[in-house]
């Protein structure tokens, strides 16, 4: 590999950063209700467009393909199955993942749009496509409003 | 859409591109006036000629500066005349150049220079660090992606449903840093590596290694574009953009066919219905697609309708993509043997076309008559595509 110089600090340089790096980025109408259902009642909520037959998971107001006004929601159980999924040796600031971990977009039925999560309580090697899998979520009293207060999912029983 | 009656013909007249390498030396600026002067002596042409000028480049994170159009202004000869910078992440490359040609096939403009720069090197610790604001910040971000992961499960979403090997897509690898030998560019060529190099080497986000990916690079393409009213005063060998087409799915990759690239497909049959293709397979003689990774090489070629789903395993597998094989891919080595700065591989994509077509191509040249390319891009958050068919009359 062409290198000619190696480190940045052996040219003349100047050390500079785009100072304005926070930011407050808010749920939005739908994104409150999944949120708030997913703390206070341990849901995971979707919203459905029945001229597409489509369910969005995490819900939408709006569906994006018919522009229709979407208003009905649907509790999507815990259940799902792994659509892909990779095994992570490196985390995102490039750092070595030991063990690594395991993420996967889960589908919670037919015509339904999978989320992205991390897989727990299973060997790399035990991973397939189509897998069935159950959410864990953290305890009640631990649960913020986030998507990590979903833990993992987990091999169904 | 009206994709026949366009008002004027386009022409590639000349091309240049600096070395791909980690650059920390030259600014994007002083990289960006290289390729475009490249390209202006080939063509025989000098600033004074040009109307107007495009540039392309993807985050402004990389530079650590906003408005990076207009940072980079000066170095791509934009001073004082008509300026756009576009911007579709990796479709840049291909991108950029459907800019340039809408402002000549329009009619309003005779002689247009795009300029595609990337300088991935400025930004610390990593060029992955700008990468971690393209995420959703709700959704994604908590789960602290990396963006090998989602490329990884888009791959073993392809593996799955396409039934293809690891070991065929790994061969795209070996091709691509092979055909890079004799690129004078070439960060990445290696004439000695194996299958079994690639899929030993060590693992990143499985099934991606760390051979099946491009890493970051510094660099700078350019192309000069002149309308069919003057192509023929600048060159005997002008090269023709026939068909152009680009599309984008859904912001939410996770919502996306992750194993077949639709927007591709549907990018690809606007080109092919402007070029007046109706076979593809037979129609067209080589291709460009692009590739990042070693799986999207192969992707793309479906994407492109030139292989079934599955197939351009297939094919790679049976040798049909070498240089010298009966249908070749990515000639110049691609992204897996000359680089990855991002916009920049402008010119191994629409540049690489054009110096075949135009028998320039020197050692990198296919054996068989090629007259007519196709080249792709592909970006954003991997769900934009351009594409750009282009001939020899
Ligand atoms: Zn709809």
């Amino acid at each position: 590999m062409i290198e000619r110089i190696e480190k940045a600090t052996e040219i003349r340089h100047w050390l500079g950063d785009m100072e304005a790096d926070h930011y407050y980025y808010s749920s939005g109408i739908a994104g409150e209700r999944f949120f708030v259902a997913l703390r206070d009642e341990g849901k995971i909520l979707g919203s459905h467009c029945a001229a597409c037959n489509l369910t969005y998971v995490p819900p939408r107001i709006y569906c994006e393909h018919c522009f229709a006004e979407l208003t009905e929601y649907k509790e999507m159980g815990k259940r799902g199955c792994v659509v892909t999924f990779t095994v992570a040796h490196y985390d995102k600031a490039g750092h070595r993942l030991d063990p690594p971990e395991i993420f996967a977009l889960i589908s919670f039925g037919p015509c339904t749009t999978p989320l992205l999560h991390r897989l727990g309580e299973i060997e790399p090697e035990k991973i397939c496509v189509g897998l069935e899998v159950e959410a864990v979520l953290k305890p009640k009293k631990d649960r913020e409003g986030k998507i990590t207060d979903i833990l993992y999912f987990k091999p169904a029983k | 859409m009206n994709l026949t009656k366009i008002r004027k013909d386009v022409a590639v007249v000349g091309a240049g591109m600096t070395v791909f390498a980690r650059r920390l030396q030259e600014t994007g600026k002083e990289m960006s006036w290289e390729a475009a002067k490249m390209a202006l002596d080939e063509a025989g042409l000098t600033l004074k000629d040009i109307d107007a000028v495009i540039l392309g480049s993807a985050p402004d994170a990389f530079d650590g500066v906003h408005k990076k159009g207009d940072w980079l202004l000066d170095g791509a000869g934009g001073t004082n005349k008509p300026f756009m910078r576009v911007y579709t992440g990796g479709g840049t490359a291909v991108f950029a150049p459907i800019a340039g040609w809408w402002h000549v096939a329009s009619g309003m403009f005779k002689r247009v220079l795009v300029v595609c720069e990337e300088k991935m090197s400025s930004v610390q610790p990593h060029a992955q660090s700008a990468f971690a604001h393209i995420w959703d910040p709700i959704l994604d971000r908590p789960l602290k992606p990396n963006l090998v992961w989602i490329f990884a499960m888009e791959m073993q979403r392809y593996m799955h449903k396409y039934n293809v090997r690891y070991e065929d897509i790994a061969l795209v690898a070996v091709k691509n840093k092979r055909n890079a030998v004799g690129h004078p560019c070439a960060q990445l060529a290696d004439p000695n590596i194996t299958l079994d190099d690639v899929i030993n080497s060590e693992p990143m986000a499985l099934p991606v290694r760390r051979l099946d990916i491009s890493p970051p690079s510094d660099g700078a393409s350019a192309i000069v574009l002149v309308s069919e009213d003057v192509a023929y005063e600048h060159t005997d060998t002008p090269v023709w953009i026939d068909g152009v087409g680009w599309c984008i799915d859904t912001t939410m990759w996770t919502n996306r066919d992750l194993a077949f690239p639709k927007f591709v497909a549907r990018a690809a049959k606007m080109a092919y219905e402007m070029a007046g293709i109706k076979n593809p397979r037979k129609e067209i003689d080589f291709a460009e697609p692009y590739d990042p990774f070693d799986y999207k090489e192969l992707q793309h070629l479906e994407g492109l309708l030139l292989a079934d789903p599955g197939e351009a395993a297939i094919m790679t597998r049976e040798g049909k993509t070498q240089r010298d094989g009966e249908f070749p891919v990515c000639p110049s080595g691609g992204l897996l043997g000359v680089g990855n700065p991002i916009a920049a591989t402008l010119g191994i994509k629409i540049g690489e076309v054009y110096w075949q077509l135009a028998r320039k191509a020197g050692p990198r040249q296919v054996k068989k008559d090629v007259r007519t390319g196709v080249t792709q891009a592909w970006g954003d958050l991997m769900q934009f595509s351009a594409v750009i068919v282009m001939r020899r009359r």
